[in-house]
């Protein structure tokens, strides 16, 4: 019997359709997806009653309300809180990725005593004891450095050491201090804020307040809503950035020298028809600025035209409510005369005090007597301090305690920071993370996490009003950790050093009481905001008027522009684990971070896309490779301030480098504040 | 072939205009729905990322140069490449809302869908999603965890859609009518500048329809008619064509 071909295509047809209703087609595929599921072990999702509760995150800079979500009184995500002035919903991605914290694998678990080049785990009886006795023995040669402008624990730390009858209370490099001095160079007082939502055009000089800078999150909604109102924004600085990439214009100015293109832009508005003679100290500083700061010089040192320096000065005295708001790339390393030149700005613009303009806020209640107010310590420079111990200058505290901040990482001149803490007696770190200082310290009291405790904050630097938020814990310690500010109070008590609290949380009931504020209230989510600012009587300049020193160019060396991106962590934290994927492919390649050049220069120093490089200041050395973006300035180089851990974990250790090495600081005459924005480098084939 | 229709069409708008790249959809994208954490993670082959950010560059030299970001969740196609590939019907665009869904159990791991998707939205497992010690007590009850070998992608937070029509319905109210608040994904959700806006294409009151319709509006690679539910935004010509992939120096400057 033949088959044909009419015969041969129905059978094949038919064994196909037959084939389907077997069941040995859909059980093979069944059990490939089976066999291709291939998972040891197969998390089951949890389910409860779903919950939120304020939150504070003060993983950045900032310090802004958050909700935490909670399912079975499980956190399970932070979202913003719309109810906080500085969230109003939004959120960085640290606050993100801060639940996740609360199990990352840097937690520090318990009190740990260093034993040789190791920890031994101790108990919270004999931590405390021996912190007791160590302060007992320091006497008044005990010094503090705390991390955290806002909160209540920075008061009771300093209390500790000035009931001690020490003074040396120092903070973290930041914007805070200069912005201090600064209005106080020209008769203020108080803390500096900045009114973004009424303000019409707002020049950011060096701010990257969408990226970085400030109230990151309610600098966001502030900016989305002025979109709306057709508000101009203009982004100067060396290099393109989150906030250039959305703003109006980019003008690219040389690193650090944005204070120089104010006082160009001032010396513009001056030789304005205005008649300014009335206005106190305006004669000196009108003649001042246009003699020392002329177009053309302005120009040269700051690369930016002319041309447009003088159609920057006619728009801000165009705009009816113009905002010009100054800080270094990085938030940190301007002086004091440098942060005064942009507000002299604000001031020839009466600006200041006014809706839109820059705000003057009082500073917080003092309610520890002994503690050093915000305005003493933001005068206390802590890298001059820490240099000077390197140096043999000053003698070295026999008891340092440290209070959410990693110096041993995140300060400038950092090979004698670290230098000077290692010449300390002893030193406490009341960390959550075993980041670079605890890792280095003799006594880790871990500090519960941000979630687990009682905490508050008034008015992070920057705020447009004055606010204090207050917060309960949303989850019992997960480690056996203890809140800060209720160890040191049991420590003090040991010491036989009365700070007149029993527990942190009568401090922060006093602070609440001294601002009006109902604490049981804000404990429910309700934050406390103030509409009053403290009248001021400023003058264009209340001290002598000095040139702005800015680092030489010597045709061999860049200018170095430290950027921080909250994506990969802070001064205070490492990359949270959720947070490695933010990282672009053209950020990092394996573990060596990118720094960025444009083409012009990487062509003048012999480097190609992806070279490996050696960067270098007289601060210390940095390993990166080079992309080549083009928006970077000439002769600049631009590098990740948050790489380069040696502590905390997999997800943050060795990747990259750490470029606070390479800032060298130097010390500003006028206010004896440390300045370190103007950096030179030179960066050479690996 | 005609795309299916629903009477709802949830749709995503990123206004790049407003995106500073800053990273923060994408980390909450991630605790929302359970991805795990992956310490090497700057390498994007094998990476899990159901929202990645690109950065756009205008290419002029500095100082002509622009820069812009990109945020890039799954567009759920209207024509979805990924669907017609998928030789064990494990992803489907068939429910009310016109979201691209994803069968974890019944996915093979075969990456056809990965390799017809024009945007790189899909992402294989390659590895075993390890929590470290402790962390897995932070997954959220929204989106069970992926094993490895499965092909996973964004969803549009379809959990919180289940949620805001049980909520609907609890209240008596029409879940097919959800106001434009009530179901967001978490990316729109946190974003500080508000970049992502999110609701019904359908529903002319809802703010996303009338943005997509903005002559400033446009979709990723159109022109393959792909019609995604994903637009995005910009006042700038050239971020608009790269979105497009126009190539300047294409044959007859056309697209390739």
């Amino acid at each position: 019997m033949g088959l044909d071909r009419r015969s041969f295509i129905s059978l094949v047809a038919g064994g196909v359709a037959g084939s389907l209703f077997t069941p040995v087609i859909w059980k093979t595929l069944d059990d490939v997806s089976i066999w291709t599921q291939n998972w040891p072990w197969i998390p089951r999702l949890q389910y409860g009653e779903e919950l939120t509760f304020p939150a504070l995150c003060k993983l950045g800079s900032d310090a802004y309300g958050v909700k935490v979500k909670t399912v079975g009184g499980r956190p399970v995500t932070a979202e913003g809180n719309p109810d906080h002035p500085l969230s109003l919903g939004g959120i960085c991605p640290l606050g993100a990725a801060s639940v996740h914290l609360l199990y990352s694998p840097s937690r520090v678990k318990n009190p740990k005593l260093k034993d040789g080049s190791s920890f031994k785990d101790i108990t919270w009886a004999e931590a405390e004891e021996l912190l007791a006795g160590k302060i007992r023995e320091a006497g008044s040669n005990v010094a503090m450095i705390s991390g955290d402008e806002t909160g209540s624990v920075t008061d009771v730390l300093s209390g500790l050491v000035g009931k001690a009858g020490s003074d040396k209370s120092f903070f973290m490099p930041g914007e805070s201090a200069p912005a201090a001095a600064a209005l106080a160079m020209l008769g203020g007082d108080g803390q500096v804020g900045y009114d973004i939502e009424n303000a019409n055009y707002v020049l950011l000089l060096g701010a990257d307040a969408l990226g970085s800078w400030g109230n990151v999150a309610r600098n966001g909604k502030a900016f989305s809503a002025s979109r709306e109102k057709g508000v101009k924004f203009v982004y100067v600085g060396p290099a393109q950035n989150g906030t250039s990439a959305v703003a109006d214009s980019w003008v690219p100015c040389n690193t650090g020298t944005e204070p120089v293109l104010a006082l160009g832009i001032a010396a513009v508005i001056a030789g304005t028809s205005r008649d300014r003679s009335s206005w106190p100290g305006f004669a000196s500083f009108a003649k001042f600025v246009q003699t020392a700061y002329p177009l053309d010089k302005v120009a040269e040192i700051t690369g930016v035209k002319a041309a447009v320096i003088t159609g920057l000065a006619q728009e801000l005295v165009r705009a009816g409510r113009p905002l010009v708001l100054t800080a270094a790339e990085a938030g940190q390393g301007l002086g004091a005369f440098e942060l005064a030149a942009g507000m002299s700005l604000n001031m020839l613009l009466q600006r200041v005090n006014a809706v839109g303009g820059v705000r003057i806020l009082p500073w917080a209640p003092k309610v520890v007597e002994a503690a050093a107010d915000r305005k003493t310590m933001f005068a206390n420079d802590l890298v001059a301090y820490l240099s000077s111990v390197a140096d043999g200058g000053a003698e070295a505290p026999a008891l340092l305690m440290v209070y959410g901040a990693n110096p041993a990482y995140a300060l400038p001149n950092l090979t004698k920071a670290q230098a000077a803490m290692d010449k300390a007696g002893f030193v406490v770190s009341f960390s959550s993370f075993m980041d670079e200082t605890a890792a280095m310290a003799d006594l880790i009291m871990p500090d519960s996490y941000a979630f687990e405790r009682l905490d508050d904050a008034y008015s992070p630097y920057g705020s447009g009003q004055p606010n204090y938020t207050v917060v309960a814990p949303v989850i019992k310690p997960v480690f056996d950790t203890r809140p800060a500010g209720d160890v040191l109070l049991v420590v003090a008590a040991k010491a036989e050093l009365d700070l007149g609290f029993e527990s942190f949380e009568d401090v922060v009931k006093a602070k609440a009481e001294a601002l009006g504020a109902d604490f049981d209230e804000m404990v429910e989510g309700a934050a406390w905001v103030s509409e009053e600012f403290p009248a001021q009587d400023l003058a264009l300049w209340t001290t002598p008027l000095q040139e702005l020193a800015v680092a030489a160019k010597d045709g061999k060396s860049l200018a170095l522009a430290p950027v921080q991106r909250l994506k990969i962590g802070s001064a205070k934290i490492a990359i949270p684990p959720f947070n490695t994927n933010a990282i672009r492919f053209d950020e990092m390649l394996g573990n060596d971070m990118y720094v960025l050049l444009n083409a012009a220069t990487a062509k003048n120093l012999g480097l190609k896309k992806d070279d490996a490089v050696k960067i270098a200041s007289s601060g210390g050395e940095c390993k990166a490779r080079v992309r080549i973006f083009e928006g970077v300035m000439n002769d600049t180089v631009v590098a990740p301030l948050g790489l380069g851990h040696t502590a905390w974990d997999a997800f943050s250790r060795d990747k990259g480098d750490n470029v606070y090495k390479l800032l060298a600081a130097d010390t500003e005459a006028e206010s004896g504040l440390s300045r370190f924005a103007t950096v030179r480098v030179t960066v050479s084939k690996a | 072939m005609q795309a299916k229709e629903f009477k709802v069409k949830w749709g995503m708008l990123v206004d790049l205009d407003k995106c500073t790249g800053c990273g923060a959809c994408t980390v909450a994208c991630r605790a929302e729905n359970n991805l795990p954490p992956e310490a090497d993670a700057a390498n994007k082959l094998r990476t899990n990322d159901w929202m990645n950010i690109y950065e756009l560059s205008n290419e002029k030299p500095f100082p002509d140069h622009e820069v812009a970001y990109l945020p890039r969740p799954c567009m759920q196609c209207g024509h979805p490449s990924c669907s017609t590939v998928c030789p064990v019907v494990a992803t489907l665009k068939d429910e009310e809302g016109g979201i691209v869904s994803q069968v974890y159990p019944r996915c093979i791991g075969c990456r056809y869908c990965m390799a017809a998707c024009p945007y790189h939205a899909r992402y294989f497992n390659w590895f075993d999603p390890i929590w470290p010690e402790g962390m897995e007590k932070v997954l959220t009850p929204y989106a069970s965890a992926r094993p490895r070998g499965v092909v996973e992608k964004c969803t549009f937070c379809h959990h919180r859609f289940m949620a805001a029509k049980e909520q609907a319905r609890m209240n008596g109210e029409d879940p097919t009518e959800l106001a434009e608040d009530a179901y967001i994904p978490a990316c729109a959700e946190i974003c500080p500048t508000g970049a992502i806006k999110f609701g019904n294409l359908k529903n002319p009151e809802h703010e996303v329809s009338k943005l997509a319709a903005s002559k400033y509006a446009f979709r990723l690679l159109e022109k393959l008619g792909t019609d995604p539910q994903v637009y995005y935004y910009s006042k700038r010509e050239w971020v608009r064509k790269l979105g497009d992939n126009y190539l300047k120096n294409a044959k007859g400057g056309e697209h390739v």
